[in-house]
C-alpha cells in the first residue's frame, strides 16, 4: 500500500469504512475498560475488607501489595506500612470480609524471611471455634529469620538423626522391645490369651485353670456343708434351749448342788470337831515324848557308868597285858 | 575543527538549529493536540478521512502483529517459567513474565511496528504531497492541510500503537495463564492476584503514560520531519532515515524514563 502513486488523493474506497473504524475504536475502548476493571478487581478494589494491624520490630522486606497467607492461600494484602510513635513498624493489612472468618482471636501471625530474602506474612489459627478477629485488631507479629536458625537447625537435626539411627539399629533396645511386644501379642492371640502373657508359659496357665476349677468344686461343697451346719445349728438350738433341753436340767442340777453343798458344810464342821480332838491327843503324845527324853538321858548316863566300870575292870584286870605301853 | 575560523559560530548555529527543530516538533504536537480536542475536527468530511486512516492503518497489521507478539511472548514465557522453576522460584515467574512482556516489551514492539508500517510511510507520503504543492493547493482552497491531511494520520498512528499494545497485552496475559496453569480455571484467582500485585497504581500510571507518549512519538515525529525542513546538519543520510533515528532516540528516552520511574 506504500507504493501507490502519491498523486492520487482518493484511494480505492473501502466498504462500510466508518463502521469498521468505529468497531476498532469500540474494541480498543472495551479492551482498555476491561483491563482497567480487571486490574482494579485484581487489586481488590471491589472487595469489602476489614483492617488488621500487625506490629513488628522490623518491616524490612515487607512491601505494599504483598499477600498475607493462611494455609498457603492469600487472604489479605498489605495496604500500608507506617512507623508508630514508639518506633515499631505498623503493617496495615486489608482482609476481605469473606476471608476474615479464618482469622480468630487466638490467631498467630508470623513474618518469615526466606533464604533469598523474600518475606512472607503468614497467619495461623489453631482454634477455629474461637470468636472471630474484630475489625481494626492490632496484633504483634512473630518474626522468624530462616537463615539465622539454619546452623542450629542443622546441628539439632544431626543429633536427631543420630538418635534415630541408634534407635533403629538391629541390636537396639527399641528393636528388642518391639520384638518382645510382638511375641507378647502373638501369645495374646494364642490359646491362653492374656493369662499366657502374664504367667509366661502354658503349663502354669494350665495349672492355674485347674486350680480355678478345683476351687469352684470346693466352693460347691462348702455350700453343701454350710447348709448342713445350718440344720445342725437349728437342732442344737432345740436341744439346748428347748423345753426338754440342756438348760432347764442344768438349772435343776444347780439347785441340787446347792443342797449338797450345805451337807458338805455340816460334814466339814464335824470334821473340825474331830480335828480338835485329834489335837488334844497329839498334845498328850507330846508330853509322853518329853518323859521319854528324860528316860533316855537316864539310860545314857547309866550306860556311860557301865562303860566306865567296864573300863576300870579292864585296867585293873591282869588278863589284858598288852594294853600297857612298853618303852625300849 | 576548532582550527578553522568561525567553527565556533557554526557549532552554535547548529545547536540553535537543533533546538529550533525540536521546538517545531513540539509546536506541531501542541497544534495537533488542540485540533484533536476541538469538536470541529470531527466534522463529516474529516471524519471519513480519519476513519479511512484508522482502519487502513490498524486493521491489516493487527492480526500479524498479534500473531508475532504471541509467538515471541510464548517463547519468552516458556523460557522464564522453565528457568524460574529450575531455580525453584516459580512463584516469581508469573510476575516476571507480566513485568517483562506486558509492561516493557509489548508497548515498545508495538511502537516500533507502527513506526515502520504506518508512521514512516505516512511521513513520506506527506513529504511528497508537500513537494508537489498539494498541501499548498489545499490551503488555497481554504482547507487547513493540518486538519485534513496531518491530524487523521497522527491520530491513526497513535490509535494503532494503543490498539496493538492492548490486544497483544491481553493475549499475552492469557497465554501466560495458559502456559503456567493449563486449560483450567482453577488458577484464575491466584493469577489475578499476581497481576494485581504487578499493577500497582504507580506502575499502571507509568505504563499508561509511557504507551501514550510512545504512540505520540511514533505518529508525530515522521510527520513533523516531512512537514518541515528540519535541520539535517552535515550528515548525508536521507531525511527519512534521519527521522527514523530521531524517532528511535525519543523512544529510547521514553523507555528509559519509564524504567527509571518503575524501578527507582
Amino acid at each position: 500500500m506504500n507504493q501507490q502513486p502519491p498523486a492520487s488523493p482518493e484511494p480505492s474506497p473501502v466498504a462500510h469504512l466508518e463502521f469498521k473504524a468505529a468497531l476498532l475504536l469500540v474494541l480498543l475502548v472495551l479492551l482498555l475498560v476491561g483491563s482497567v476493571l480487571y486490574v482494579m478487581y485484581a487489586r481488590g478494589v471491589f472487595e469489602a475488607t476489614q483492617r488488621l494491624v500487625l506490629v513488628a520490630d522490623d518491616s524490612e522486606g515487607v512491601t505494599v501489595g504483598m499477600d498475607m497467607t493462611f494455609s498457603g492461600f492469600p487472604i489479605g494484602r498489605v495496604r500500608r506500612i507506617e512507623l508508630a510513635e514508639d518506633g515499631a513498624a505498623r503493617i496495615l493489612i486489608d482482609v476481605p470480609k469473606k476471608d476474615a472468618r479464618w482469622l480468630r482471636e487466638s490467631s498467630v501471625f508470623t513474618l518469615v524471611r526466606g533464604l533469598v530474602g523474600n518475606v512472607a506474612i503468614r497467619a495461623y489459627s489453631g482454634v477455629l471455634s474461637d470468636p472471630p478477629l474484630p475489625d481494626g485488631a492490632v496484633r504483634r507479629v512473630l518474626v522468624g529469620d530462616a537463615t539465622a536458625e539454619i546452623p542450629q537447625l542443622v546441628a539439632a537435626t544431626r543429633d536427631l538423626v543420630r538418635n534415630l539411627t541408634a534407635l533403629s539399629n538391629a541390636d537396639s533396645a527399641l528393636t528388642a522391645t518391639l520384638g518382645n511386644v510382638q511375641a507378647a501379642t502373638e501369645r495374646l492371640k494364642g490359646r491362653h490369651g492374656a493369662l499366657g502373657v502374664l504367667l509366661g508359659n502354658d503349663d502354669d496357665a494350665k495349672k492355674l485353670i485347674a486350680a480355678l476349677d478345683r476351687t469352684n468344686a470346693l466352693l460347691a461343697r462348702v455350700d453343701g456343708l454350710a447348709a448342713r451346719v445350718d440344720g445342725l445349728v437349728a437342732k442344737a438350738d432345740v436341744q439346748v434351749f428347748g423345753p426338754e433341753g440342756v438348760m432347764p436340767e442344768t438349772r435343776a442340777a444347780i439347785v441340787q448342788l446347792n443342797g449338797t453343798l450345805a451337807d458338805a458344810r455340816n460334814t466339814l464342821k464335824q470334821a473340825d470337831k474331830l480335828l480338835a480332838e485329834a489335837q488334844a491327843v497329839a498334845t498328850n503324845a507330846k508330853v509322853a515324848s518329853a518323859d521319854l527324853g528324860t528316860l533316855r538321858a537316864e539310860v545314857e548316863s547309866s550306860l556311860r557308868k557301865v562303860e566306865h566300870l567296864v573300863n576300870e575292870i579292864n585296867r585293873k584286870w591282869p588278863f589284858a597285858r598288852d594294853t600297857e605301853l612298853k618303852l625300849r | 575543527m576548532l582550527s578553522r575560523p568561525g567553527a565556533l559560530t557554526d557549532m552554535g548555529r547548529a545547536v540553535l538549529r537543533w533546538f529550533g527543530g525540536w521546538w517545531r516538533i513540539i509546536h506541531l504536537g501542541a497544534l495537533l493536540l488542540v485540533l484533536a480536542l476541538s469538536p470541529s475536527s470531527y466534522a463529516r468530511a474529516n471524519r471519513a478521512a480519519m476513519a479511512r486512516h484508522i482502519y487502513l492503518g490498524t486493521a491489516p497489521i493487527l492480526l500479524w502483529f498479534t500473531l508475532l507478539s504471541s509467538l515471541l511472548g510464548l517463547i519468552l514465557i516458556r523460557i522464564v517459567v522453565v528457568t524460574a522453576a529450575s531455580y525453584g522460584l516459580s512463584q516469581y515467574a508469573l510476575q516476571m513474565v507480566v513485568r517483562v512482556l506486558v509492561l516493557e516489551l509489548i508497548p515498545l514492539t508495538a511502537a516500533i511496528f507502527v513506526a515502520l508500517r504506518i508512521g514512516l510511510p505516512d511521513g513520506r507520503e506527506l513529504a511528497r504531497m508537500r513537494s508537489r504543492g498539494e498541501l499548498d493547493a489545499l490551503r488555497q482552497q481554504g482547507l487547513d492541510p493540518l486538519r485534513h491531511e496531518v491530524l487523521p494520520r497522527v491520530i491513526a498512528g497513535a490509535f494503532a500503537v494503543m490498539m496493538l499494545a492492548a490486544v497483544a497485552g491481553v493475549v499475552t496475559l492469557v497465554l501466560a495463564y495458559l502456559t503456567v496453569h493449563g486449560f483450567t480455571l482453577g488458577g484464575l484467582e491466584r493469577y489475578t492476584r499476581t497481576v494485581g500485585q504487578v499493577f500497582t497504581p504507580a506502575v499502571t500510571l507509568i505504563f499508561t503514560i509511557k504507551t501514550f507518549l510512545l504512540a505520540l512519538a511514533v505518529s508525530l515525529l515522521p510527520v513533523a520531519s516531512a512537514l518541515y525542513d528540519l535541520p539535517r546538519g552535515r550528515t548525508r543520510t536521507s531525511a527519512e532515515l534521519q527521522a527514523l533515528v530521531r524517532l528511535f532516540l525519543v523512544m529510547l528516552l521514553i523507555e528509559a524514563a519509564s524504567l527509571v520511574g518503575n524501578y527507582y
